[in-house]
């Protein structure tokens, strides 16, 4: 039987061989190799590495541009978290009804296409609504007296623009899964509210949100992690300006490593931001057990 | 003799009665406002073709159109006619995604099957391991792998943009969920009959993987076509370049002179997503609102 146990052992391994190595080779070693760069100073073109300790660290918490990133990406999760989950439950309670299957099948297409489009794409058709004299937003902003908007060229405006194109981008997805929330919600509760002579505001607020408040929990925390790291629309809309206004974390690290050519710094600056995703992801965990741990 | 089947006049009666009005003239209001987004949403896409369809001259044209005045392809043939290949850009696309969903499905099939299948030594640490993968925010292994794979001679290749995006836990993890609830009577009794290994994972586990295998391709496929962090970063020549930065490097050369020419060229990028999503509706809608009730 040692045999028989040897060969599957072996055939265990073989299976699983492809995906670890790969996984491997292009992700956990590149993680600790990103610890370790965080405490050398790398000289790229001789290859030299000079162990500096926690100055990388050091550099980049003394850095303004640092903090001004991080204050730009905080703003942009709260935003973004407030308008996709916000919008997002709105939108799943107001398509949370019977509606006839044509009329339903285009809501759906309309409001979950954009989430299948990469940002990439989407900023290149943005940032051209969004210019400031020829862009199509302002023209009709014109047409009923409001002016002019600088929409990527205000530096108290520019994140705004990034976040309604992150809500508009990413609302359907959220509509998507608390819609099926809603619909998970047993039938004879609703029921024995309506019974009762509960007002429907009242069975939304003290039934249904309460019902989906770990889904919601769930949205808010993935629209955080994806917050965090937000790049690609603010790459191309407005390459971090005007000045400082919309460069977030991800943009702080990328330009560091690849323009400055400061590959510690870089490092430790995106280890800092893998703290704050786990704490993050912790603080997530707490809230659950605390508040949901009952059910 | 009394009609049992008369409605019974109560309060309770009447008050259901007049509830379901007020709830259908809800119902009216409510879908005019949906429908209004619904067009809100899609605005931009159909701005996006409209102003494709314009004369290079016209594309800023005020008014803006959301639909075409007439079918102009000129952008079109220039686009195709440029000096930035894009129909290389488009194949290089095309191959990177294809090449890491397929790369993608097998590996992860592969130790799902190792994972839910066989015994080994170790198997729930490196599950466990690849776990934590899923953590990792891609944009912290950028230095790391850039300096990596350039010392191999693979940055600026297309297998840059492959090798990294076929390291994906969260398909194993998928893969993994899906084959633990298959039942597991058909291999026993095929290994009890002498097959190897290797016929009962392509024979009969592969085989019975169409749910996730599906749902894996339309993420891992999107996913790779809508990247644009890993390509900006890791890619610089033409020849190796995919849409996302390829748009952005032709909207550099051409300036905003060529405004119908770009939006030619994303109405182009963004139509293979179009097609996936009106095949995969339901399906995609399904996959979504499933992960989300299961968190």
């Amino acid at each position: 039987m040692a045999t028989l146990k040897a060969r599957e052992a072996r055939a265990g391994f073989l299976f699983v061989a492809p995906a670890y190595v790969l996984y491997l080779i292009f992700l956990a070693i590149p993680l600790v190799a990103s610890f370790g760069l965080s405490v050398f100073e790398v000289d790229r073109i001789r290859m030299d590495f000079e162990y500096v300790g926690l100055e990388n660290f050091d550099w980049i918490f003394t850095d303004p541009r640092f903090w001004t990133t991080f204050r730009n990406t905080f703003y942009f999760i709260s935003m973004s978290v407030i308008g996709n989950v916000g919008l997002g439950l709105v939108l799943a309670f107001a398509l949370n009804r019977v509606l006839p299957t044509p009329i339903l099948y285009v809501l759906r297409l309309s409001y979950f296409l954009p989430v299948l489009v990469s940002l990439a794409f989407v900023s290149f058709i943005w940032k051209f609504l969004f210019s400031t004299d020829l862009g199509a937003i302002n023209y009709y902003l014109r047409q009923v007296g409001i002016g002019n908007v600088g929409w990527l060229t205000d530096s108290s405006v520019a994140m705004f623009s990034v976040i309604i194109i992150d809500v508009w981008k990413n609302v359907g997805f959220f509509i998507i899964i608390f819609l099926a929330a809603l619909q998970g919600i047993p039938r004879s509760l609703m029921e024995a509210a309506s019974i009762d002579g509960a007002s429907s505001w009242v069975v939304a607020t003290r039934i249904k949100i309460p019902y989906i408040a770990p889904v919601i929990l769930f949205c808010a925390t993935y629209a955080t992690i994806g917050g965090l790291q937000v790049f690609d629309s603010i790459r191309i809309l407005t390459n971090g300006g005007p000045g400082d206004a919309t460069r977030s974390v991800v943009m702080y690290m990328v330009s560091e490593a690849f323009s400055a050519g400061q590959l510690g710094t870089a490092s430790a600056a995106a280890l800092t931001l893998l703290v704050v995703i786990s704490i993050v992801v912790a603080i997530q965990m707490i809230i659950a057990r605390w508040f949901l741990g009952e059910r | 003799m009394r009609s049992v089947t008369l409605p019974p006049d109560t309060p309770v009666a009447r008050r259901l009665l007049s509830a379901m009005q007020v709830v259908h003239w809800r119902n009216t209001a409510v879908l005019i406002v949906l429908l209004v987004g619904a067009v809100l949403m899609l605005l931009p896409f159909f701005w996006m073709f409209a102003t494709s369809m314009r004369p290079a001259g016209e594309a800023y044209q005020l008014p803006p159109s959301f639909l075409p005045d007439d079918i102009r392809l000129d952008s079109y043939h220039e686009l195709f006619a440029s000096p930035v290949p894009f129909l290389r850009m488009y194949w290089n696309s095309f191959v990177v995604a294809a090449v890491t969903t397929i790369g993608v499905i097998i590996t992860s099939a592969m130790a799902a099957f190792a994972f839910s299948r066989t015994r080994f030594p170790g198997k729930n640490l490196l599950f466990a391991s690849m776990l934590l993968g899923l953590m990792v925010p891609p944009a912290l292994l950028l230095i790391p792998l850039f300096f990596g794979m350039a010392s191999v001679g693979i940055v600026d290749s297309i297998w840059a943009l492959i090798l990294p995006a076929m390291t994906n836990p969260l398909a194993v993890f998928m893969m993994r969920q899906f084959m633990r609830s298959q039942p597991r009577e058909y291999e026993e009794s095929a290994f009890v009959d002498g097959a190897s290994y290797w016929t009962i994972f392509w024979r009969i586990s592969l085989p019975q993987m169409g749910p996730p295998i599906a749902a894996l391709s339309i993420i891992v496929f999107t996913s790779s076509w809508n990247n644009f962090l890993l390509p900006l970063v890791f890619v610089r020549s033409f020849e190796a370049m995919t849409l996302p930065v390829g748009i952005l490097s032709l909207e550099s050369s051409f300036g905003g002179a060529a405004l119908s020419i770009i939006m030619a060229a994303v109405t182009v990028a963004v139509l293979p997503l179009f097609v996936v999503f009106l095949i995969a509706q339901r399906f995609i809608i399904e996959s979504i609102a499933s992960t989300g009730v299961k968190k």
